[in-house]
């Protein structure tokens, strides 16, 4: 398709170029035996993650949730708390079912990203009743609800979060090594890359866009945006979902400061740093994030008032994000 | 009867003490160019808008091939056939022409919880959207951006969703406006072609266009239809000279 070939095809070059900086970043750490830095790569991948969740709905559905931390945190409660259980020999509950706990990761991403699809079709079917600023709010409040919910109920760790000793465990990996378990936050974020692109390309793909930027002209040819917007919502959610079961893993360790609207807005941050609605805006995102945190959280504690300059400039200068900035066209569909 | 494909009984709206809408009763039979004109203000756009079900109406029914369709979103009656487009052109502009087109075939043929493959390699959906794109005039310009486009070309690619559509009756809504004499007479001729396919509730400024394209025409001042009838009814009728055609007409 003319322009629009070329244009695709310069973005996934871009995303390729992305990815393989911070796989070659860690490559040369292994072999220098930096440690540290490969889990500020991991962080990367990782928080890259929950922002292809939050970029579908935000880039491509044009729905500014304000309330992504809450599928993060569900994410990392339920890996948390499985895990905790089968390092205790428990079981997690026995109505309606005996619930036993796992430490195999194979088992329980699957179940993060379950109760985060709950969590975001629940709270979609309610938020997306309204919108603009209505719906940043109410998905806020939604996250914030759940934020309390989590500091007030002692049994997994109220306020001072649920610690649990061993990482979880990947069949053939030993998943406490460093690289072993960067590999599988990399895998997974290119795997969640790839459903991405599909998705955006698919029908489905199309029409969300389109009732995006005129609702009114989907709803003339027959598109009811509300069922639509509604799954890329629940999709979203389950992709920070798993990207907070990872997190989870990374620390062993899950707190409710993974559900208050600071992780929401730095999920944000990572998509509108990287590129609203680019394939590759939060890998860089997450990654410029991560390595200002480095870099500049050892000069002064004060940090984040520079990145806000910098989101600031992003925002006024370069609304198309970093991505944006490279390509420089506007973005295709 | 059975010739009326859009029948609207009685309609009835209002905003507060404005009547929109006052007592509107109007049919569209197969086959037809229905021409409604009236000066600005006369609720034109609030009559389609309740036909569309933007808006809904306060009393009265519409019908639509003989079912009524009052209670249906506006979705759902472009599903049935009911296709418009808009009095400002009304597109995706980040979308190609043929993106835009193949919108209004996946919209009228379901299937928009497909995840997976490539829209554009669907051939369901590129053939129909080629087609419609190629019927409009707009062959050569399938990868430009809606946005990129003239004026005019923005209004045939409206045409061209519409059509996509599969309509079973078309409500265009100024399709004339700011398209200069060319575009215009060009627009005559294709729409003259489109009634067999499709009737025409043509809402149109253009006096011109609406003489050469009607079969009847309907007058509507203050929300009241005050006259319909053929061309030369209309053109023979004191009460619209003087309320709306003037007296050069």
């Amino acid at each position: 398709m003319g322009k629009g070939v070329k244009g695709m095809a310069r973005e996934t070059l871009l995303t390729l170029a992305i990815l393989s900086a911070l796989l070659g970043t860690v490559i040369v750490a292994q072999i220098t035996g930096e440690g540290f830095v490969i889990t500020l790569a991991t962080k990367v991948a990782i928080f890259a993650l929950a922002g292809v969740g939050l970029n579908l709905a935000l880039g491509y559905g044009g729905l500014v949730s304000f309330g992504h931390a809450a599928f993060f945190g569900i994410g990392g409660y339920v890996t948390g708390i499985l895990a905790s259980h089968a390092g205790a020999g428990t079981a997690v509950t026995t109505l309606p079912f005996a619930l036993m706990g796992s430490n195999e990761m194979l088992g329980i991403w699957p179940m993060a990203m379950l109760a985060a699809g709950a969590a975001a079709l629940l709270i979609g079917a309610l938020s997306l009743r309204t919108s603009g600023v209505y719906f940043i709010m109410v998905t806020l409040a939604f996250a914030q609800m759940l934020f309390y919910f989590a500091i007030s109920w002692p049994r997994y760790g109220g306020e001072d979060g649920l610690s649990f000793y061993v990482r979880n465990s990947f069949p053939g990996l030993n998943t406490l090594v460093p690289v072993q378990y960067f590999a599988i936050c990399m895998a997974l974020l290119v795997l969640a890359l790839i459903l991405s692109a599909a998705l955006v390309r698919s029908r489905f793909g199309l029409a969300l866009q389109a009732a995006r930027q005129n609702e009114q002209r989907a709803a003339a040819v027959g598109i009811r945006p509300y069922a639509l917007r509604l799954v890329a919502f629940v999709i979203s959610g389950m992709i920070t979902g798993l990207a907070g079961s990872l997190y989870a893993d990374l620390n062993r360790f899950v707190s409710p400061a993974m559900m208050s609207w600071h992780m929401s807005g730095e999920i944000m941050v990572f998509v509108i740093l990287g590129g609203v609605g680019r394939l590759a805006g939060p890998v860089a995102g997450a990654a410029v994030f991560i390595l200002l945190e480095h870099l500049l959280g050892g000069v002064s504690e004060y940090w984040k008032a520079l990145l806000g300059l910098l989101l600031l400039a992003i925002v006024l200068f370069a609304p198309g994000g970093l991505i944006g900035l490279v390509l420089r066209r506007d973005r295709h569909v | 009867m059975s010739d009326a494909v859009l029948r609207l009984s009685h309609l009835r709206k209002s905003f507060g003490s404005l009547v929109a809408t006052d007592d509107v009763s109007l049919d569209l039979r197969r086959g037809e160019v229905h021409a409604l004109i009236g000066p600005n203000g006369a609720g034109k756009s609030t009559l389609i808008k309740q036909i569309t079900g933007e808006l809904r109406q306060d009393a009265g029914t519409i019908a639509f091939e003989g079912e009524r369709i009052d209670s249906l979103d506006t979705a759902a009656r472009a599903r049935r056939g009911l296709a418009r487009s808009f009095q400002v052109s009304s597109v995706i502009p980040a979308f190609t022409v043929l993106q835009n087109v193949m919108l209004a075939v996946l919209g009228a043929g379901g299937g928009v919880y497909r995840f997976l493959r490539p829209a554009l390699r669907a051939p369901g959906l590129t053939e129909p959207a080629r087609f419609h794109a190629e019927q409009v005039g707009l062959a050569d310009r399938l990868t430009t951006r809606a946005a990129a486009l003239s004026h005019g070309e923005r209004r045939r690619l409206e045409l061209a969703m519409a059509l996509a559509l599969r309509p079973r009756a078309l409500l265009l809504d100024e399709p004339m406006a700011g398209l200069g004499l060319e575009g215009a007479r060009h627009l005559t001729t294709l729409l003259s072609d489109l009634r067999h396919q499709a009737p025409i509730l043509l809402v149109e400024h253009d006096m011109d266009a609406v003489f050469a394209l009607a079969d009847r025409i309907s007058v509507l001042v203050y929300g009241r239809i005050i006259a319909t009838g053929t061309v030369a009814e209309i053109r023979a009728n004191a009460e619209v000279r003087r309320s709306y055609l003037g007296e050069g007409a």
